[in-house]
């Protein structure tokens, strides 16, 4: 992290995001692989990060509300579901809305579940991810046999939704004027930097689903409901103390509740979104464990909006090397070693033995893996975006801090 | 002359407890009415029930003349009442100024006018000598800034009946003038106060009238200013109020604790939080360590225990320790009265002989080889409730069932089995009552008799004077004086303390 205090929260991000493209340029021509930076590659990192931005914020409502939500991958399993079912039959909108719907749904009997009858939160999360997938599948089976469904693990297609970019810089189309696409102009040139930073500025900001512009908006919205508003810092203070929130006349169990009713919600967003906007039907197991990822995310975006982006936008990140390009995930170990030496060299200075000892180890064996083998065998390339967002994030975010009655039972009239 | 607040008989039982069996009490508006009596004695819960966190089962609450029956919080606060709670309410990773709206946000369309709260808040502090800034983290504040918080809170809500819940235990001499300087302002001002306390000479030096109660029942009400310290001590418990004495000196030759130039680093790089530490302890001896709490004395405690990282050296009974873990400084005869005992010393939802086996459950009598041996435990759990007057229904009694004043001296018994060498006492006495405090004391006294060497940490300074054999006062983590408990005064024990002297 940069020196705390004299940079403000805006410029520093800035700065790191340009900081970044920068590095990446570099390894870029060091190795050839040119989808580091490419307009696509942006464009998928963005398209792969929402469901996990979504999950994440779903994570981040519930637990400063005091509700650990493990079940976010079930709540996501119904909206995709939802969005699938009701997306194929009354458009995609009406889909997205079921899938937000549903996830709710799975959400109140979580909040059943841990606010009102005090269960564990872990052990309710997991029946609720259980449940889910098997309900499911099982909804999807009779609709199969029934034949309005082509098979019980995949729904019937939904129409897309609209799209569009950025005017002037992004070719975005706005009453029939087509505006002109300067960011690829620039990015076609292949000036070193300059070209890189359009490219994926172009691809960041072209041809965006409508859903993913709202999804995007909905990180700032959220950290400004949730710090600057009666209602979020009720929500907040339920999660931090409850018994001093209840004191003070605050109903807990009604802001636990919105906390995990808007927890689903999100989720089912997330669920929705890969159903109608990733792909264009309800599939089986087209969640693949984002629900654990967008809470890992925001647990190492320490609780916070602009931190589980930041979270998701990595993960996203190598998640579309990966699938656009192996060879560029060979070019991406550099970086990783890269952020290793730093790290320890980091912790060295802090006198953190362990720490340093370890990020070393792991850039070793990095480096020889990169000397030793010029590409990556698939099942390791598959496996890289899970691997490097656990090792960058792990490294990075050393101080953390969640709500203080996260996951902890609460009664009313706790202080006797 | 007004009457603000009045309760009628009021009672309320929990399961198995009757906290209150027929308490009344009448409170004249613009007054400061304390409230005594011993810990378990049911004044918290009849404040509770005042405040609308607890429900009486009978009994009537007017405030200003009318009947009210408060269902939460929220309605009493509505009718102007406002508390000040002896545990903080207070969330630590929130800032102050966010502490105090929260519940009460001025707000536009849901949006918090921070700004507006900031005003006013700043405001009321100047007005009533509270100041604190409102944009830092409430777990960044100490404990008088924390109730600085917690009483601007319940003046941000315009309340006009303030209770404050044994508002001084936790402070220092200084700290608790400035709080009666601003309870006096808030009575210029026409608001009611009802403070809560056990400690008879803030009562008299503070309140206009006093209530006493006793096992749940209103047992007098009197004029402070008709009545004496000992006068409401008798009332409160029936007999004379006990004073921490030593008598003569227990000192042995031999040493039991040798500290030289011990050292806490802090955590993030900044000022260590104990700094160069040197001292002797002989067997039989008591040094007490005075100190406005977070100048180190903690982490003093907690470092010769070994529960905290340190450079120099710590040497018990000739032996040096610095590469024994806890368990084995607790094995060779180190006992430790941690001073927050419901975290650090007890498993709240474990029955009493689960308790007694923490801390020593390398050996007898709660071991039998590897096992457990519940028959011996449940025996030892016993005698100490017995030795140290326990009161609790049996060894089987979970440990929350129990007053404070009882957890304590369970605490003080199970540290002192198997008669340690070193007992490292922080605040054994804090928020107890007065005859589990005497208890206590007499404990602690035997045991110096016997040659136990004690290291006391303690808030209540009458107490640190009056036990110790020898006083060292930390202030920023060093050793700023060595002082002699005969000829020291709280007075000038509170100045050396704060450093002004």
């Amino acid at each position: 992290m940069l020196e705390k205090g004299k940079l403000s929260g805006m410029r520093r991000t800035i700065i790191i995001f340009f900081g970044i493209i920068a590095i990446l340029s570099v390894i870029r021509i060091a190795t050839g692989a040119s989808d580091l930076t490419s307009v696509g590659t942006a464009h998928a990192a963005l398209l792969l990060s929402v469901p996990i931005v979504l999950a994440a914020l779903g994570g981040l409502f519930a637990e400063r509300a005091g509700v650990v939500n493990i079940g976010l991958e079930g709540m996501m399993i119904m909206g995709a579901w939802a969005g699938g079912f009701m997306g194929s039959k009354h458009g995609p909108w009406v889909g997205l809305l079921a899938a937000i719907f549903f996830g709710a749904v799975g959400a109140l009997v979580h909040a059943i579940a841990t606010i009102t009858f005090g269960v564990d939160h872990v052990v309710s999360g997991v029946a609720i991810n259980i449940i889910a997938a098997g309900l499911v599948r099982y909804i999807s089976t009779i609709l199969a046999q029934g034949g309005s469904w082509p098979g019980p693990s995949q729904s019937p297609d939904v129409e897309p939704i609209g799209q569009n970019g950025l005017p002037i810089l992004s070719g975005g189309k706005y009453f029939g004027w087509q505006s002109p696409d300067i960011l690829n102009s620039i990015g076609e040139k292949n000036w070193f930097l300059i070209s890189d930073i359009s490219r994926v500025l172009r691809g960041l900001t072209g041809e965006l689903s409508y859903v993913t512009m709202i999804a995007v908006a909905l990180v700032p919205l959220s950290y400004f409901i949730l710090w600057k508003t009666s209602f979020g810092l009720r929500l907040r203070s339920t999660g931090e103390s409850p018994i001093a929130a209840e004191s003070l006349g605050v109903n807990v169990y009604v802001m636990k509740y919105w906390g995990v009713l808007v927890s689903g919600g999100f989720a089912g967003l997330g669920g929705g979104f890969l159903a109608i906007v990733a792909a264009n039907h309800y599939q089986e197991n087209q969640i693949g464990g984002r629900g654990y990822i967008g809470l890992a995310a925001m647990l190492f975006g320490n609780w916070r909006p602009g931190g589980l982006l930041a979270g998701s936008a990595l993960f996203g990140f190598a998640d579309a090397l990966q699938l656009r390009d192996s060879a560029a995930i060979h070019a991406l170990l550099l970086l990783i070693i890269a952020f290793l030496l730093f790290a320890s060299w980091r912790s060295f200075r802090k006198g953190q033995k362990v720490a340093t000892i370890v990020a070393i180890a792991l850039a070793g064996f990095f480096a020889w893996f990169f000397i030793a083998f010029d590409e990556l065998p698939g099942q390791l390339v598959t496996m890289t975006p899970y691997l490097a967002t656990l090792i960058v994030l792990s490294l990075a975010s050393q101080r953390l801090r969640g709500p203080a009655a996260a996951g902890l039972p609460y009664r009313r009239g706790g202080l006797k | 002359m007004a009457i603000a607040v009045e309760l009628r008989h009021i009672s309320k039982r929990f399961p198995g407890v009757i906290a209150n069996k027929d308490v009344s009490i009448k409170v004249e508006s613009g007054s400061v009415h304390a409230l005594i009596g011993e810990n378990g004695a049911g004044k918290s819960t009849v404040m509770k029930i005042l405040y609308g966190m607890q429900r009486p089962d009978s009994g009537e609450i007017l405030v200003n003349g009318t009947t009210v029956h408060f269902k939460k919080p929220a309605d009493s606060i509505e009718a102007g009442i406002g508390m000040v709670h002896q545990h903080f309410m207070l969330a630590d990773n929130f800032t102050v100024l966010e502490n105090i709206v929260l519940g009460y946000e001025p707000s536009r369309g849901g949006v918090i006018d921070f700004n507006a709260a900031r005003v006013k808040i700043n405001e009321m502090a100047a007005a009533y000598g509270l100041t604190v800034d409102p944009d830092a983290l409430v777990e960044d504040l100490g404990v008088g800034q924390r109730q600085r918080v917690e009483i601007l809170k319940v003046l941000y809500r315009g309340a006009k009946i303030l209770i404050f819940d044994e508002p001084t235990a936790v402070l220092v001499p200084q700290e608790v003038d400035e709080l009666f300087a601003a309870l006096q302002g808030l009575r210029k001002d026409g608001l009611t106060v009802i403070f809560i306390t056990h400690k008879l000479d803030e009562v008299l030096r503070v309140a206009d009238d006093v209530t006493v109660i006793r096992a749940g029942s209103t047992v007098a009400e009197v004029k402070a200013s008709e009545v004496s310290a000992k006068k409401l001590a008798e009332l409160m418990v029936g007999s004379e109020l006990p004073s921490p004495e030593i008598h003569g000196s227990a000192k042995r030759s031999d040493i039991a604790l040798e500290l030289s130039q011990l050292t806490v680093p802090a955590e993030s790089g900044a000022r260590n939080l104990v700094s160069d530490v040197s001292f002797t302890l002989h067997a039989g001896e008591v040094l007490g360590i005075a100190g406005v709490e977070g100048n180190g004395q903690s982490e003093l405690i907690e470092a010769i225990l070994g529960l905290r990282n340190y450079t120099g050296t710590v040497i018990f009974k000739g032996e040096p320790l610095d590469d024994e873990s806890v368990s084995e400084r607790r094995d060779m005869g180190i006992g430790f009265i941690p001073e927050d005992r419901q975290r650090q010393a007890l498993l709240m939802s474990s029955p009493l002989w689960e308790n007694r086996i923490l801390g020593h459950q390398r050996g007898k009598p709660v071991m039998n080889g590897a096992l457990i041996d519940r028959k011996a435990t449940m025996a030892d759990t016993i005698r100490i409730m017995q030795e140290f007057d326990v009161r609790a229904p049996g060894p089987d009694t979970l440990a929350l069932a129990l007053s404070g004043g009882n957890q304590q001296k369970f605490i003080v018994g199970r540290e002192m089995s198997g008669s340690p060498s070193l007992l490292l006492a922080s605040h054994p006495t804090r928020g107890v009552d007065v005859g589990a405090q005497a208890a206590i004391w007499n404990e602690l006294r035997a045991a110096r008799e016997k040659g136990m060497a004690i290291v006391l940490i303690s808030a209540d300074l009458e107490e640190l004077i009056g036990l110790s054999d020898r006083l060292i006062v930390m202030l920023r983590g060093s050793v700023t004086a060595e002082l002699d408990p005969a000829k020291t005064t709280p007075e000038s024990l509170g100045s050396a303390m704060t450093g002004a002297a």
